[in-house]
């Protein structure tokens, strides 16, 4: 089974990815911020990450910075709630970006599009 | 009776002399050909006969007299030589004054040595007493004991040392020259080589002589002096004439709209603005009085705070006022400014008014002020909005997953929690928008073909359009939005939504059967080219409200509408360089014109 990493800091949405996931046939873990998703990172070896943007104690793109200094090949995706990170280059260091929506079916046909190849 | 006979020959003789010499001065008013025609009358041989002549003039500053010209020779064998040469040439006294003798006379060792001299006037020494009695002094220092001849003069001690190192012969003759009461110099003759004497006839003549020399001289003197002061004069008054231009050009370049007014209230001088603002010729203001203009500043009367300023020599100033003019208000906004006209000597002449149009500042102001508000009003929604965005996700996110699993098969419950799921997805849509107003973005920009965008929008837009029942149609279709070079600088997405808002507004506003047109056309502003696009409908705005508040953030007349959908449409505009307006009437309908940059020849954007 694949294990996904939720990095998110707004809990109901943590839960709400988590449970997405899972019904999709995921392993789902989850961590409350970017510090707490790095050491998830180095413990768990999963085989995709999910980052949220703006997030306490180290934010999305530092967290995707490290572990892309690390590991260059495992699968990120970066959301936000709104499209600000088009104003960053450092988001391309992750395979997609998306703006957070209720609607979570481009967000999980991404994951199982990253997962295949 | 002989001797007689010829004393009246020889005084006939020299009252010629003296007549010719005085033609000849009194045709010049060259101070050195005076001198020389002077000097030379004095040795001339047939006429006074000196051997020597020498001339000074006093220079007032230092009160010293100057050498200015000798005539004779240092030495008697050079003497006899000049003198035995004009004899046998015979000259008559007019051929020798103008025989150009002068010039040889110059460079004689006597000429430079006077030239060099410069004697100081002593105190009861025999050049002043010379110069005040107006006598000729005539000197012999050969003489001892009592003398019966008028003007000798045998005391050494009262003769100048300059003079006795210059003349070096005991017998000599000074005549003063003076011209009515004005002293100009002297004239000092011998006869160093052949000894004559000198008698009181000569002392008379050689006084005529110098009378008439002095006022030559004094005449010549006066006249050099006027002409240099003339010219010291034209050149003031060219200088006068040039800062006077000067301060006109000035009055006139400056971007002020200023006019003088004398204590009268009579106009009398004003700049080319100033004609302009009021729309009279200048010819019309100047002379005018005031009074009869009828001004007002912003409801104060002109005239009494010009006399306002008159009595209390003070300066008042008017900060964004309106002015009135024969009963009209001026559109323009002005900083109006009395002060009080001094003349060179601290005296009020009148008063100077300065009218600052401060109208285009003032409406920068109210831009910027307003561009502040929105930027402050965009943040503080996209905060607002962004926090807001969370929970309404994770409701939204939640509410689908209840769709799925729980109301799967119950037709009535679906179309409820769809209601919730639907209410979210608009929330959401209101949300993005606000986010993206609110925020400060860079645009990533690319080159981009401008038709194949608007094409696209066209394909998207038609879907609810058809709808409606409402065409689209792409009126230049054939011409400049087919053309595969309409390049342009810009950020495809962001330009998307931008056409997308507004045909989505054009589908908003039109009713069933009614049309929408896509015009285009490249017009060319300030050198730079722009690609034109009209986007018209026939739905009509008719209040002008709407109008002017169209890209008004969250000003909206629709019931479902965020109030953003123009807003955003316009700064995605605005960040391209372009420009966006609005017309609506009743022959046209209403019609959005939007105008992008071209990217020139060389590839870069014209704006």
């Amino acid at each position: 089974m694949k294990k996904i990493l939720v990095v998110e800091d707004e809990k109901t949405i943590r839960n709400l990815y988590k449970e997405e996931l899972i019904d999709e046939g995921y392993e789902v873990i989850t961590a409350e911020d970017g510090l707490a998703g790095y050491e998830l990172f180095k413990k768990e070896n999963p085989d995709l990450i999910t980052i949220d943007l703006k997030m306490p104690n180290m934010n999305g793109i530092e967290l995707l910075d490290k572990i892309r200094k690390e590991d260059k090949d495992i699968p990120i995706i970066i959301y936000s709630a709104y499209n600000e990170f088009t104003q960053n280059f450092s988001v391309w260091a992750a395979n997609e970006y998306l703006v957070k929506s209720s609607d979570l079916t481009e967000f999980k046909t991404k994951v199982k599009e990253l997962l295949l190849s | 009776m002989d001797s007689t006979i010829k004393k009246y020959e020889d005084l006939l003789r020299r009252y010629n002399i003296l007549n010719s010499i005085s033609k000849i001065v009194a045709s010049t008013r060259e101070l050195n050909k005076i001198l020389g025609i002077t000097l030379k009358g004095v040795t001339f041989g047939n006429g006074f006969g000196f051997n020597r002549a020498m001339l000074f003039l006093i220079d007032e500053r230092t009160n010293t007299l100057k050498g200015k010209l000798a005539i004779g020779t240092e030495t008697a064998e050079e003497a006899w030589k000049i003198w035995a040469d004009i004899l046998q040439k015979n000259y008559s006294l007019e051929e020798f004054l103008s025989l150009d003798k002068l010039e040889d006379e110059k460079s004689s060792t006597l000429n430079q040595k006077i030239l060099c001299t410069s004697i100081p006037i002593k105190k009861n020494g025999i050049i002043e007493q010379c110069l005040d009695d107006g006598n000729p002094k005539n000197v012999d220092l050969t003489l001892n004991g009592f003398t019966d001849k008028e003007f000798i003069i045998k005391d050494a001690s009262v003769i100048e040392k300059e003079i006795m190192d210059l003349v070096n012969h005991p017998k000599f003759c000074m005549i003063p020259l003076i011209c009515r009461t004005k002293k100009v110099g002297i004239i000092i003759v011998d006869n160093k080589y052949n000894n004559r004497e000198i008698s009181r006839e000569d002392c008379i003549f050689l006084m005529m002589l110098g009378q008439f020399a002095a006022s030559s001289i004094r005449n010549t003197i006066i006249y050099d002096e006027l002409k240099e002061s003339l010219n010291k004069l034209a050149n003031v008054n060219y200088q006068i004439k040039l800062l006077k231009e000067y301060n006109e050009n000035i009055l006139e370049s400056i971007p002020l709209n200023v006019f003088v007014v004398d204590k009268d209230f009579y106009i009398t001088a004003c700049n080319k603005n100033f004609s302009e603002l009021i729309h009279l010729p200048k010819s019309e203001i100047i002379g005018e009085n005031i009074r009869n203009y009828n001004v007002k500043i912003s409801g104060y009367d002109l005239i009494e705070e010009v006399e306002h300023v008159l009595t209390n020599k003070d300066i008042k100033v008017f900060k964004n006022v309106k002015i009135e003019l024969f009963n009209k208000m001026s559109e323009s906004t002005f900083d109006f400014t009395l002060v009080t006209l001094k003349n060179s000597k601290e005296n009020i002449d009148g008063v100077i008014g300065i009218l600052e149009d401060i109208t285009k500042t003032v409406n920068l102001e109210k831009l910027l002020e307003e561009a502040k508000r929105f930027s402050e009003l965009g943040k503080l929604s996209a905060a607002i909005a962004h926090e807001i965005k969370n929970p309404l996700i994770s409701i939204g996110g939640y509410a689908n997953r209840i769709k799925r699993k729980y109301f799967q098969d119950n037709e009535f419950d679906i179309s409820n929690i769809e209601v919730v799921i639907n209410e979210i997805s608009r929330l959401e849509k209101i949300l993005d928008d606000i986010l993206y107003y609110g925020s400060e973005k860079k645009i990533i920009y690319e080159h981009m073909n401008l038709s194949l965008l608007i094409k696209d929008c066209i394909k998207m837009a038609r879907v609810s359009a058809q709808l409606h029942n409402i065409s689209i149609t792409l009126i230049s279709e054939e011409n400049y939005l087919d053309n595969e070079d309409l390049i342009i600088h810009g950020s495809y997405n962001n330009l998307k939504q931008a056409f997308i808002n507004l045909l989505n507004n054009a589908i908003e506003a039109s009713t069933s059967r009614q049309k929408i047109s896509i015009d285009s056309k490249i017009v060319a502003e300030d050198n730079k080219n722009f690609i034109e696009i009209k986007i018209n409908n026939e739905a009509i705005i008719q209040n002008e409200k709407d109008i002017n508040n169209i890209f008004t953030p969250f000003y909206t007349t629709k019931i479902h509408g965020t109030g953003l959908g123009l807003p955003i449409t316009k700064k995605i505009i605005e960040q391209h360089h372009g420009s966006i307006s609005v017309e609506s009437n009743f022959e046209n309908g209403t019609t959005f014109s939007v105008k992008l940059p071209l990217l020139s020849e060389n590839g870069h954007m014209d704006a």
